[in-house]
């Protein structure tokens, strides 16, 4: 046993963390953003990726021939840490799932194309598999791709596809084989954002930021730009999932927030009479802070699950993203007991504690318990897959 | 032994259903975010009209005279439709301080004026860095003369752009103080500040502002007397709006759970989602006769002083759990701004924060149990 990183490692994690230091910059990392500030969706953010590139910190587990460095995954799990602890833009999209797909199963055309921008961070993508009708149920996928002459025709309507508007290009699941079984029907396609047919429509959110629908009207895809063989669509999807598992939801943004609430009870007062000494302040604080190692053990045993090689951590990281996406949701919610009636001050003013840093992540991680698999599909898997509980749908 | 509304209960509860539906839609109650009045001139009105923001002031007052369980059935219709008014910190509280405390002169120059709606008096009462009991009050009251003089700053002051009179609560050598003060009066500065709920708050600096001794309710001191009685009785009030609150919230949830299909099946067929909405019914009825029960004590002239805060904190919590649930069921829709999950969501959890929050009240009912 040892819960410690290896040396090596740890001498990774060491530079990583000097290097963000030294590169700190509030206009690319901003931890108010929360969730949403993975992603790399402004010129001074995409400016960032592009320094990180050239540190070769970009698909440092992918094979030599494509550029990579052929390290362990837990070596790209310590990067993502790193930067989400410091509110910068993530790896993950086009590193991992897009990039490793490539790798496996896309065309030498599409390769050629692709993998050296994404070494170089010189491209962004946005996901699009989520639809009206395809939420936790994503092999419902209903995007209708037709073969035309040369190509393929795309028309209907994705939802959630959260960097259409600034990403280049479009890494979207369609419903290629419609007579076929519905997991056996889908197809990917990687399409240009600025394609004439795609209309992108934003959807604010009760959090700061927007995600977006699009609609596609005959949105022509050539022959190439198909993904893999056709109707495997979501068999990739699925690998991919299972192949990122290293740069999943990260757990440092929790920790951070339970850094900066603490650090605030510390000098707090109310009434005159320090915060810290509130026995029902401490009580919160404790349990809090116990839960957020938890949250840490469990991704302790998802890294140490995924480090081993072998099987897919599902269950394990089904776990941790259960745990911790509830432990993100109660960390905002007793922040703000403790804080009172200040609590209610909107993010963002200078009345409120921490300028109302846990008035907006209240609103802001409301998703996170529904986005990336939802608590109650993670349980479903566990039920199922760890405690051999019967399928009841 | 009998939960049923009477004729003329049930009347109340039909009428202002009736009357926000009109008045107050949801458009209506977002348009009302952040706005500086913060409730809409016709719905006021027409509560006005109705009787119903007088409805705890007595009828030789221009009020409705009722007991505490009408106010609590209309609250519920209040909570249901989000309706933002200045009825609780004008009708609720300020009346009933100038009921509890006030002169004959100012029970007739403001208490018709509220039951009507003409006028709008709140309270100011917290402060930064301070709690919710009577050490929170520290806003200086100094004596001059037969005057007043008051300077330091309150907070969480809802509709005060709106308002005719701030009742201040302030510290003078004899406690605490209860003071009538015009907002425009010099001295006086309101910054808006604006909430999770969207809801109109102010911040309101006082620097030197002079009143007249005969602006003071009750005696000398008495000030937190007056308002923890008045108070006690009106977190009844909120928390029958957040029984109605939740039970909206639920009941749009459950409608959309029977539409909604995943995996070829209704949300609703899944039980994990089921048992979560069967929990939250569970908890929202149970919720509603405590809060029935605390109203009706009340009405029977027996002490709330248990029944009082265990109903808001058993409301408050139901309201702002039973929100985060409805949003989980909605899945990602709940997030946007679109749809209607999030103003719940948001005011719920508004709600569980202010007028005494859990903190304060677990100690108010501990107290109640555990010191006597
Ligand atoms: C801000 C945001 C960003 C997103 N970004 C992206 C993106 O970039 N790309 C993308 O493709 N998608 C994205 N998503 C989509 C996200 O993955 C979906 O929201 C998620 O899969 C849930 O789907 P849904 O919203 O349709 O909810 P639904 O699937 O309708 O779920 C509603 C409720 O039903 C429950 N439920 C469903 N099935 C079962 C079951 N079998 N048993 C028990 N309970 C069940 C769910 O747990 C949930 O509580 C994003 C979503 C949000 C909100």
């Amino acid at each position: 046993m040892d819960f410690d990183f290896s040396p090596e490692e740890q001498k990774f994690a060491d530079e990583v963390e000097e290097w963000l230091v030294a590169n700190h910059d509030p206009v690319v990392m901003d931890p108010t953003r929360e969730n949403f500030s993975q992603l790399a969706d402004t010129p001074e953010r995409r400016a960032f990726m592009k320094k990180l590139a050239k540190q070769g910190w970009l698909g440092m587990s992918w094979p030599k021939e494509y550029g990579g460095q052929e390290i362990e995954g837990v070596y790209e799990y310590i990067l993502n840490e790193a930067l989400s602890r410091h509110a910068a833009p993530q790896i993950g999209k086009g590193v991992g799932i897009i990039g490793k797909t490539l790798i496996r199963h896309g065309n030498e055309k599409l390769k050629q194309e692709f993998l050296p921008k994404i070494l170089s961070a010189e491209v962004e993508f946005a996901v699009g598999y989520s639809e009206p009708q395809a939420g936790s149920d994503a092999a419902n996928m209903q995007l209708k791709a037709e073969k035309v002459e040369g190509g393929w025709k795309l028309n209907g309507q994705k939802m959630w596809t959260t960097s259409a508007h600034f990403a280049d290009w479009y890494w979207v699941g369609a419903r290629t084989d419609p007579d076929k079984p519905k997991h056996d029907g889908l197809s990917l396609f990687l399409i240009p954002m600025d394609h004439p047919g795609l209309e992108v429509q934003s959807l604010p959110t009760v959090g700061k930021d927007t995600t977006n629908q699009v609609f596609f009207e005959d949105v022509f895809v050539p022959d190439d730009y198909l993904v893999g063989k056709r109707g495997q669509g979501f068999q990739m999807i699925s690998e991919a999932l299972d192949l990122e598992r290293f740069t999943m939801f990260t757990l440092s943004p929790i920790s951070e927030r339970t850094r900066v609430l603490v650090e605030w009870v510390k000098e707090a007062t109310r009434d005159d009479q320090p915060l810290r000494e509130a026995p029902d302040t401490r009580r919160l604080i404790a349990n809090i802070v116990t839960d957020t190692a938890v949250a840490k053990a469990l991704s302790t045993r998802f890294v140490c699950a995924a480090k081993s090689g072998g099987k897919p951590p599902t269950i394990q990281s089904s776990q941790y993203k259960l745990f911790t996406t509830t432990l993100s949701q109660r960390v905002c919610d007793e922040a703000l007991d403790i804080t009172g009636a200040a609590g209610t001050i909107r993010e963002g003013q200078d009345e409120a504690p921490i300028r109302g840093r846990f008035e907006g992540a209240y609103r802001a991680t409301m998703n996170e318990t529904v986005g990336g698999g939802s608590s109650e599909i993670q349980k479903n898997i566990i039920a199922r897959r760890h405690l051999g509980l019967p399928k009841n749908f | 032994m009998d939960l049923d509304l009477s004729e003329e209960q049930q009347m109340i509860k039909d009428m202002t259903r009736g009357l926000l539906e009109e008045h107050c839609p949801v458009d209506v109650v977002r348009e009302m975010e952040d706005d500086p009045t913060g409730y809409p001139a016709p719905l006021w009105k027409q509560m006005g009209e109705a009787g119903l923001i007088g409805v705890l002031i007595p009828e030789d007052r221009g009020g409705s005279g009722q007991t505490l369980v009408e106010a609590a059935l209309i609250y519920e219709e209040i909570g249901r439709a989000l309706a933002p008014t200045p009825h609780f910190v004008s009708g609720v509280l300020s009346a009933g301080l100038l009921l509890e405390g006030g002169s004959e002169e100012q029970q007739a120059r403001w208490l018709p004026e509220i039951a009507s709606g003409q006028a709008v008096l709140t309270p100011a009462w917290l402060e930064p860095d301070r709690g919710f009991g009577e050490a929170g009050v520290q806003l200086a009251a100094k004596a001059e003369g037969d005057d007043l003089v008051l300077s330091g700053v309150k907070r969480h002051v809802n509709y005060a752009a709106a308002a005719d009179r701030l009742i201040v609560l302030a510290r003078s050598d004899e406690g605490v103080e209860l003071v009538l003060v015009d907002p425009r009066a010099e001295g006086v500065s309101l910054t808006q500040v604006r909430s999770q709920s969207g809801e109109a708050h102010y911040r309101v600096d006082l620097q030197d502002v002079r009143v007249a001794g005969s602006e003071r309710i009750g005696r000398p001191g008495q000030g937190w007397e007056l308002f923890e009685r008045v108070l006690q009785r009106g977190i009844v009030l909120l928390a029958a709006q957040a029984i109605g609150g939740a039970d909206r919230a639920l009941e749009i949830t459950v409608e959309y759970a029977k539409v909604r299909k995943q995996f070829d099946k209704p949300l609703g067929a899944f039980q994990a989602l089921a048992h979560y909405m069967s929990d939250a019914s569970t908890r929202i009825d149970g919720g509603r006769v405590l809060v029935h029960e605390a109203a009706w004590n009340d009405a029977q002239g027996r002490s709330i002083a248990r029944f009082a805060p265990m109903a808001k904190l058993f409301a408050c919590n139901t309201y702002k759990d039973a929100t985060r649930m409805c949003c989980q069921v909605w899945g990602g829709v709940a997030f946007t701004l679109e749809y209607d999950a999030q103003l719940f969501f948001r005011r719920a959890k508004e709600m569980q924060l202010s007028w005494w929050d859990t903190r304060t009240l677990e100690e108010r009912v501990a107290a109640d149990v555990l010191d006597r």
